[in-house]
């Protein structure tokens, strides 16, 4: 509701300019802004999963589960959902609407990515350490895990003459990046060889493959059309693709090619990326930069870099782009904190002063006609409340766009009141010149006793356990329900 | 109003004689009991309710409150209901808009011991809540009349009350300088109050996400605040002289405030600028501002006995209706936006009280009033409206808080007085 008061030239803006503010809880490894931009998760250090409210700043859930750094997160399309992946090789599905966990998922190896299916939060595929990815179907009570190949597949004629050694070459190749297409009809993913493969939801083939570089392939993003790709390879290059549009029925793998579109690098600096973002609408391509403390961001109609932000004194790891607005948020390699980007806005002076207007420059005046005529009171007030006239409509609500609107019917986290209680910074004590300790051992990890149990049994009656054992030692963590 | 009325008095020698300088720090020290309150409910142990249930958004509140007129009740009022449906009038393609409205009486809740300043219904319809100068809250049922709560708790009267959007919490700012959070399940505190204004507190409300909390204070300021930290999140450079009121608008994105100095500001929550400054040229103290439902326009109360419907989005902000017959020379009187007409017709009036002891209801495009009701004994200050029925309440000086609910038999019946007011 406030856009039709906000100056046009501050709404004209897209690209966040000076350093805004910080978040601060634990330290921070891993962000990722929920669809609707009102939250951010943020995959702490020791394990513990933080949602900030984008509004307040503040924390406003967190979730414990995993007892080692959180590697990546992924919320579901209506933001009720989050998925988690940790460096303790399992994957947690969390439910904001009480901060339960609705499912544990174990591995066998460590995770890079996990993402969940757009229409389905029950779903979810995770690439792995020196493993074929995973697509994990979780809706029954035992989790389907099926794997993905990560060899390409090459054109007919290279298959027919393929000699062995390619062959086991390709066998021997692992996808290190997994990401839904936005229709979830298709999976793309990036190899330790440099190939983008596009995989099949359904069947679990590669369609189409592409061979971008001869480096790892870090890191792949989609737009939310789906159309562009923004890829982070260890060869120093940004690449952004053209994707064909996967969801036309008509599309032949056989003969599509995917196109580089750009590949931003630094040839003088030799700079590496660390985590690459699309902007809102995919127009800019955000990158933070190895052993450096500058994010680069480019844009994509020319291919030239716009603006490098700085203002912090740390490298800074994975960035994030705000859903739709001209925001970035960034996690510190040291300090663990999240900073924030945004724009400036003046305060304009004139809206304090309402009978002042803010001109460029000399106006002259011209007096109407009766500006300065004396008249009676009475006369004015009436005639004024006679021109009162039209018809007014208090209660139409007009549809506005659905950027800052979101639905009654859709899911809205609860506000918990003793967040900050539950938690602060006392768990780790400062006992020396830059040695810590653990407060208590054991106090409020009541949580991970429950870890050791194997397999992804009825999570519901284990969280229920668990809430009664916290109970009982008298430090009442979670809210259970 | 000489029992201590819950509202200060506003005009300007009223308030140099026997109000505490404008100075913050002077304002302090005039009153060592109250630098250091103490809280005796804080020291109870406060149970948590569960926060289980989708919350309830407020446009769907208005969606419901102009759709479902003739949707599913509360089973208690079937028999109304039917009587209603049988009389409603058959195939007159566009009935002709009303032009009186018929509330009437329904029932008399007494027990606050001094002038009750503000009085608000539910988001989910259940619960009216009243707060007074003397210091309680009070919780009643709305069906019912029932008294469910006294929230005691703050040290002196209670100026400003409002519900969060889940229904499950009450803010209240009273003139012991703090805010405090209130469980309606239990009726207990929150066990920290919102400690940062200098002075008393006139008037609050909660965003639609219920995250943040909007306050104005007799300090001159504004402040945000992030709920559930309880620490300020923004302090807005508001106004030169008392805050009077505060409102969020429908999404959450807009901040109004109007002060004493006649000035009426619309903020943009996300960045704390002022967007808007809404002016009357006699600078006429404004003592109260809501948003329409709809969100485009602002609705404020002025003590030159005069209501006012602004919009703030075209041009530099244009007063559009001001709605007269009330009396508010003295006190912060506050009002409601309300629906009536025969489904699916829909039209607005806004209720306010009046200091000449009735409530006025006005149509929002004719300015006609529709009704006066009649009742109170004493200036009616807070004047509230059910969010799905056509159920308006009130509270004023004479200590009660008074339902009232339309009567669709028209004026045939003389009014009949309360029937099953729960009087104490």
């Amino acid at each position: 509701m406030n856009l039709s008061l906000v100056d046009p030239f501050v709404l004209a803006q897209d690209c966040p300019e000076v350093l805004a503010g910080r978040l601060r809880s634990g330290h921070s490894t891993s962000i990722r802004f929920s669809h609707r931009g009102d939250l951010l998760a943020s995959g702490r250090h020791d394990g513990i999963i933080v949602i900030f409210d984008i509004e307040t700043n503040g924390v406003a859930r967190k979730l414990r589960g995993h007892t080692r750094q959180v590697q990546s997160l992924s919320w579901s399309t209506n933001d009720r959902y989050l998925l988690s992946a940790g460096q303790d090789w399992k994957c947690v599905l969390w439910d904001l609407k009480d901060g339960s966990r609705v499912r544990t998922v174990r591995f066998e190896a460590g995770i890079f990515i996990a993402e969940l299916h757009p229409k389905n939060h029950m779903l979810f595929v995770a690439a792995l350490f020196e493993d074929q990815p995973v697509l994990v179907d979780i809706s029954s009570d035992v989790s389907v895990k099926r794997a993905l190949p990560s060899a390409p597949r090459r054109p007919q004629i290279e298959r027919e003459n393929a000699s062995e050694k390619q062959i086991a070459q390709d066998a021997k190749q692992t996808s290190t990046v997994t990401v839904f297409s936005p229709s979830g009809d298709y999976i793309v993913a990036g190899t330790n060889k440099g190939w983008l493969n596009i995989i099949d939801t359904e069947t679990g083939q590669v369609q189409c493959s592409t061979r971008l570089t001869n480096n790892i392939i870090v890191f792949v993003r989609l737009t939310p059309s789906g159309r562009d790709a923004v890829v982070n390879s260890s060869d120093r290059i940004v690449r952004t693709l053209h994707l064909p549009d996967l969801t036309d029925p008509k599309l032949d793998f056989e003969t599509l090619r995917v196109e580089v579109e750009h590949k931003f690098q630094d040839v003088v600096q030799r700079l590496s990326w660390n985590h690459v973002s699309f902007s809102s609408t995919g127009e800019y391509v955000a990158a933070s930069t190895w052993m450096n403390h500058h994010i680069y961001i480019w844009e994509r109609s020319q291919g030239s870099l716009v603006k490098i932000l700085e203002g912090t004194k740390e490298e800074l790891s994975v960035i994030e782009w705000h859903p739709y607005r001209p925001f970035v948020a960034a996690v510190g390699v040291d300090s663990g904190r999240v900073w924030l980007w945004s724009i400036l806005q003046p305060q304009k002076w004139s809206a304090l002063a309402p009978d002042f207007v803010e001109v460029e420059e000399n106006v002259e005046y011209i007096e109407r006609e009766d500006e300065f005529d004396i008249q009676p009171i009475e006369e004015l007030h009436k005639r004024r409340l006679d021109q009162e006239d039209e018809e007014v409509d208090v209660l139409t609500i007009e549809p506005v766009k659905a950027t800052t609107e979101f639905d009654a019917s859709e899911f809205r986290m609860p506000v918990l009141l003793d967040i900050e209680a539950s938690d602060s910074e006392d768990e780790v004590v400062a006992i020396g010149a830059g040695q810590f300790r653990r407060k208590s051992p054991g106090t409020g990890r009541e949580w991970m006793n429950d870890d050791e149990v194997v397999g992804s049994g009825d999570e519901a009656r284990k969280m229920a356990a668990n809430g009664a054992t916290a109970a009982q030692s008298g430090t009442k963590r979670r809210r259970a329900g | 109003m000489d029992d201590s009325p819950p509202k200060r008095y506003r005009s300007d020698e009223d308030h140099l004689e026997d109000y505490p300088p404008r100075k913050r720090s002077a304002s302090r020290s005039t009153s060592p009991s109250n630098a250091s309150p103490q809280y005796t409910l804080t020291e109870r142990p406060a149970r948590r309710h569960s926060r289980a249930g989708d919350s309830e958004d407020d446009r769907k509140y208005y969606r419901d409150r102009r759709g479902s007129r003739s949707r599913s009740r509360p089973k208690s009022r079937s028999r109304s209901i039917s009587r209603r449906r049988s009389r409603s009038p058959s195939s007159t393609p566009p009935p002709p808009k009303p032009t009186e409205l018929h509330y009437q009486p329904a029932l008399i809740l007494g027990g606050h011991k001094k002038g009750v300043s503000a009085v608000k219904i539910s988001p989910d319809g259940r619960w009216i809540a009243s707060c007074s100068a003397d210091c309680t809250i009070k919780i009643w049922d709305a069906q019912t009349g029932k008294l469910e709560h006294t929230l005691e708790g703050h040290l002196a009267g209670i100026s400003t009350i409002s519900w969060s959007p889940d229904s499950k919490i009450i803010a209240s700012g009273s003139d012991d300088k703090s805010i405090r959070l209130w469980d309606i399940t239990t009726g207990q505190p929150h066990p920290t109050p919102f400690i940062g204004h200098h002075n008393y507190v006139y008037s609050l409300a909660f965003s639609p996400k219920g995250n943040m909390l909007v306050s104005g204070s007799y300090d001159e300021a504004v402040f945000l605040w992030d709920v559930r930290a309880a620490r300020v999140m923004r302090s807005l450079p508001a106004h030169s002289d008392p805050v009077g009121g505060v409102d969020f608008v429908r999404d959450g994105t807009l901040i109004v405030s109007c002060a004493n100095d006649g000035l009426i500001r619309v903020w943009d929550t996300a960045t704390g600028q002022c967007l808007r400054t809404l002016v009357h040229e006699n600078n006429a103290p404004v003592t109260s501002v809501r948003f329409s439902p709809n969100g485009k326009y602002v609705l404020a109360w002025t003590l030159d006995s005069c209501i006012r419907l602004w919009n703030y989005i075209d041009g530099k902000g244009k007063c559009i209706k001001t709605y007269q017959g009330h009396m508010n020379k003295k006190y912060s009187l506050g009002g409601a936006f309300g629906t009536y007409g025969p489904p699916p017709y829909q039209y607005a009036f806004v209720a306010s009280g009046s200091e000449d002891k009735s409530i006025v209801l006005w149509d929002v495009s004719s300015k006609n009033v529709l009704q006066r009701l009649e009742g109170h004994t004493g200036a009616v200050l807070a004047v509230d409206t059910h969010p799905t029925e056509k159920i308006i309440v009130s509270g004023g000086l004479d200590r009660t808080v008074r339902v009232w609910r339309y009567n669709e038999d028209a004026s045939n019946q003389p009014p009949v007085a309360a029937t099953n007011g729960t009087e104490t």
